[in-house]
């Protein structure tokens, strides 16, 4: 392969900083810490979290409003069903397409969605499907529905990180993508989403997980004499129906 | 590397500055971005903003300072996750590399999510010396791709360009009938490159940040296309600067709050796409492979120099280039290189070698605007200052920025203000040549009327009197007044 | 006015006012005695190095630093109506002796006593109303905050402040205050085209503000941008804040 050694390449970095190969001399904080001392910082975040639940849960639904998102609020999945019922009468599309995470024990719309005569893929790999097959599923699907893994009250945004049975590209590819959000899943900041993850790496023995995905909004560019067009690569409507 | 223009900044800055096209393309940007970012500060008030700006740069700096530490752990993160960690030297080290992967893994259709290392690097006509499809998938990188041209902005790369431009140029190279809707424009190159990402063996992406503790790549947009350019296809390489590590994951709160805001005025993009190693054994979908390059490419000649390190903790946002004075007039183009703007007049030449690029750090009245809006703090004026000084009395004449009679004038200006009675018959001539005129109107080297110089025959002041009146030296100086009137002594 | 009147202050008061505009130093002197300050006037000063400095020529702003080091060191308080000399003397100046901790020392107690003018008028002299230097002016004004004022020293309020409270005096909002005039010392002859795009922007605002007098706290902006306005026959007059405080300036 070519390319500089790594040994030559930090030489040269310590060279033009005029450094011994040392650690630095004040140790970063952040990775100074134990697992134990993430875990207090994470129950502490938890705890702030449930005694706001209701503020944060409206605050989730403001910044997502401002993010771009339609934001729905239900307070039984019953609910949620029957929004999801009109989104999917309305759009007209034949095919929708769902990841295969736990919200949708939840919330099983399945049957409601064949009923209007859709056909209903889930996300789930077998003897049958390969990832080519699921692939072009997705693109012929008119909406992807989801679940999210966090939603994060300070900016808006739905969380998704690699789950059996979730497809980056069911978020990505259709037209109109629509977020499941429960109260369990609500973190107000960015700090405790990172701060989160990271306990989580060091509990998992340093795995991240493939990927951490965040989506707030639908899709978008400026990059024509700054008019703002959405829908370029991503979905061009995005729902957030927030069960809470 | 690709063509370095910077030597030919006068001549189009002035074809720049008197295109009203581009001049309105300029203001629309600048207004719209930094009125949203304004609006942003705002809404979470200055101190608050203030203190990410410090977390902020408290980051780079410690990083910078460190950051052979950092790059070695990131190696180690990024090999633990399954992926491979290549540093490149220089451009053709790095391009090296990808050709490499290019022709070892059988790639023939690449997509690319923006990155401004990879225009840094001239990399897709090396790709397309390897006889494969490339494709940039970023709407404004497809434009100028389509076009042939390099980005204008760092945020905007088309800027430049008009809807009536993009129109002609869809006619002319997708061979579709001319149409300036854009929403329409936008929607035929959604239909093209939909295709392209799902038949792409290869994505290539920038990265906005790098985390050493986890190995993790961040790429953060609108169009929704980094992540499918690093999901889509079976190999995903990313590309970027070595300065862009961050320690750990928590570090990104700071950037996150700040990149957006500064760059579009946005709370948040659409996307922020985080990938840490190819697709596990039980992803649904993913790379294959996952590769991240690190580039040199001139960055340690800034990390060496003490003046310049700071330029390092830039995080391309572009705020400076929408506040500037200079660039809102001239745009991208004239620059001469990939790095436009008060940033740009600092990166390229330290990138290209100052000698081809010593004119840039000049064009500037260092107002000190861009160093106001810099989410890191960075004191731009202040290394354009220490530019100035590195061409102004090099020893070595391919580095010195000006002609010899600049020196002599400097050495001049300092003699004759080191002496008042050097300085008193200075003015004295002064008058008496705005009295030539009256003597002998044919050679004056002044056209004056009384209180104004209309016309300088002599160089340097004619630059100025080309579009603007000077005055002319009064009957006394303050020095005078003070002796004759206003000295306690007198009164 | 008593109050001030143990305060001591000499002026630098730059190249640009001594040959150029010396009424504008006439008028500082004006207003600063009628505030009971003693004014002094150290006669070996020229110019404190800025437009060599920043045109690069470190050695030569160092020769022309230091001359002024030596005549203002036994100053009580030094004031200097132009922002730019001021940021030079209190911002550069560090830069251009921190090789050298005796003169670094000398640039740090020199920079501890030099005050902008109107930043010396707000904020030593404690003046918050303008009528107590018996200013008055009638017509409207427009307000130029000079960049290194503003972004060097971080006075943006002072001028403003006084501004407001002359008798008579209406203040007219200027669009794009705070953008460069396209001065910039050895900018605006270096690169001509540029600076007269910036100059002829900031022209336009000031037409458009509707103000009959352009006010600034820096000579040299105001160079520029009354020589644009001259060369496009403008009414408007461009003065200097000390002119507007000053009641005995024309
Ligand atoms: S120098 Fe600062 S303002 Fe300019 S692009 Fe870099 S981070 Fe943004």
């Amino acid at each position: 392969m070519p390319g500089t050694p790594k040994a030559e390449f930090l030489q040269s970095v310590r060279e033009a900083l005029g450094r011994e190969n040392v650690p630095p001399i004040e140790a970063y904080p952040r990775l100074a810490e134990t697992p134990s001392e993430l875990e207090q910082q994470v129950a502490q975040m938890r705890q702030h979290i449930e005694d706001n639940l209701p503020a944060l849960l409206d605050k989730l639904a403001k910044m997502a409003a401002l993010g771009g998102w339609r934001v729905h609020r239900a307070s039984r999945p019953e609910d949620v069903i029957e929004y999801i019922e009109t989104l999917a009468r309305d759009s007209g599309t034949a095919n929708v397409v769902r990841s295969n995470q736990d919200v949708f024990n939840q919330i099983p719309l399945d049957a409601t969605l064949t009923n209007l005569g859709l056909t209903v893929t889930t996300v789930l790999r077998d003897e049958t499907t390969t990832r080519e097959s699921l692939r072009e599923e997705i693109r012929q699907s008119g909406i992807g529905i989801t679940g999210a893994d966090y939603a994060l009250a300070e900016t808006g945004s739905v969380i998704v990180l690699p789950r059996k049975g979730l497809a980056r590209l069911i978020s990505v590819v259709p037209p109109v993508h629509i977020a499941l959000v429960r109260a369990e899943d609500l973190l107000e900041t960015l700090d405790d989403l990172f701060l989160l993850r990271r306990l989580e790496y060091h509990q998992q023995g340093g795995e991240m997980g493939s990927y951490l995905n965040f989506i707030t909004g639908p899709s978008r560019t400026a990059d024509i004499e700054m008019t703002i067009v959405e829908g370029v690569h991503g979905p061009k409507e995005v729902h957030m129906i927030i069960l809470g | 590397m690709p063509e370095i223009k910077t030597q030919d900044f006068t001549a189009a800055s002035t074809a720049a500055i008197l295109d009203p096209k581009l001049r309105r393309a300029l203001d629309r940007v600048a207004e719209g971005f930094h009125v949203a970012r304004l609006d942003r500060i705002e809404e979470v008030t200055q101190d608050v903003w203030d203190g990410w700006k410090d977390q902020a740069r408290e980051i780079k700096v410690h990083t910078i300072e460190n950051l052979d530490y950092y790059l070695e752990l990131l190696d180690k993160n990024v090999t633990a996750a399954g992926g491979q960690l290549h540093f490149a030297k220089d451009a053709d080290e790095a391009n090296e590399i990808v050709a490499h992967i290019v022709r070892t893994r059988n790639i023939k259709i690449v997509t690319k999510s923006k990155s401004m290392v990879s225009e840094e690097l001239g990399l897709n006509p090396v790709l397309e010396a390897l006889g494969v499809e490339v494709w940039e998938t970023d709407l404004g990188e497809y434009i100028i791709q389509l076009a042939e041209e390099t980005p204008s902005h760092l945020v905007a790369p088309a800027l430049h360009k008009s809807k009536e431009d993009v129109a002609a140029l869809f006619t002319e190279k997708l061979g579709i009938p001319y149409d300036e809707d854009i929403y329409h424009m936008a929607a035929t190159a959604r239909t093209i490159l939909r295709d392209k990402f799902m038949e792409a063996d290869l994505g290539i992406s920038g990265a906005n940040f790098v985390v050493a503790e986890t190995g993790t790549l961040v790429i953060i947009t609108n169009e929704g296309n980094g992540r499918l350019c690093t999901s889509a296809p079976r190999v995903h390489i990313g590309i970027t600067g070595m300065e862009k590590v961050i320690p750990s994951m928590q570090d990104l709160s700071a950037f996150l709050r700040l990149l957006p805001r500064s760059a579009t005025g946005q709370r948040i993009t659409s996307y922020v796409s985080m990938t840490t190693g190819p697709r596990r054994s039980d992803d649904e979908d993913g790379p294959e492979e996952f590769h991240l390059i690190l580039v040199d490419n001139g960055r340690s000649k800034m990390l060496a120099d003490p003046a310049l390190r700071e330029a390092l903790y830039c995080i391309r946002c572009g705020a400076c280039l929408n506040i500037c004075p200079v660039y809102s007039r001239i745009g991208g183009h004239a620059y001469g290189w990939v790095y436009p703007g008060p940033i740009g007049a600092v990166v390229s030449p330290m990138l290209v070698g100052l000698p081809k690029a010593k004119e840039l750090p000049q064009a500037s009245s260092l107002c000190g605007a861009c160093r106001e809006v810099c989410p890191v703090n960075i004191d731009i004026p202040k290394m354009l200052l220490d530019l100035r000084k590195k061409t102004a009395e090099s020893p070595d004449s391919s580095l010195r920025s000006a002609p010899e009679i600049e020196r002599v004038l400097a050495r001049l200006y300092a003699k004759l203000m080191s002496s008042p009675k050097l300085l008193k018959m200075g003015v004295k001539f002064g008058r008496f040549a705005q009295k030539l005129e009256r003597m002998t109107p044919v050679f004056s080297p002044l056209t004056t009327d009384g209180k104004w110089i209309r016309n300088a025959h002599i160089p340097i002041l004619s630059r100025w009197t080309k579009s603007r009146d000077l005055p002319t030296l009064p009957k006394q100086t303050f020095h005078e007044l003070w002796e004759k009137e206003l000295s306690p002594d007198d009164s | 006015m008593t109050a001030n009147a143990k305060i001591t202050a000499d002026l630098f008061i730059t190249c640009v006012v001594d040959q150029l505009y010396p009424d504008v130093g006439v008028s500082v002197v004006r207003v600063l005695r009628r505030l009971g300050v003693t004014v002094g006037f150290p006669t070996d000063q020229t110019c404190c190095g800025q437009p060599v400095y920043n045109t690069g020529y470190s050695q030569q702003a160092r020769t022309l630093a230091k001359r002024v080091l030596e005549q203002f060191k036994d100053s009580e308080y030094v004031v200097v109506p132009s922002g730019s000399c001021a940021a030079t003397i209190r911002v550069f100046y560090l830069e251009i002796f921190d090789d050298d901790t005796e003169l670094l020392a000398e640039a740090k107690a020199l920079a501890a006593k030099t005050y902008e003018f109107s930043e010396f008028l707000v904020n030593v002299l404690k003046v918050d109303d303008a009528a107590d230097c018996g200013a008055g002016h009638e017509g409207t004004v427009t307000y130029h905050p000079s960049c290194h004022l503003l972004r060097e020293l971080g006075v943006k309020s002072e001028p403003q402040k006084l501004l407001q409270s002359v008798p008579g005096l209406e203040q007219k909002e200027l669009e794009g205050a705070e953008i460069c005039c396209g001065f910039g010392g050895t900018f605006s002859v270096k690169f001509p085209h540029i600076s007269e795009g910036m100059v002829t922007d900031k022209v336009a605002n000031i037409q458009a503000s509707g103000a009959d007098t352009l006010v600034s706290c820096d000579m040299s902006c105001l160079m520029n941008i009354g020589g644009a306005l001259n060369r496009q026959e403008s009414a408007i007059k461009v003065r200097h804040l000390a002119q507007i405080l000053d009641p005995e300036s024309e």
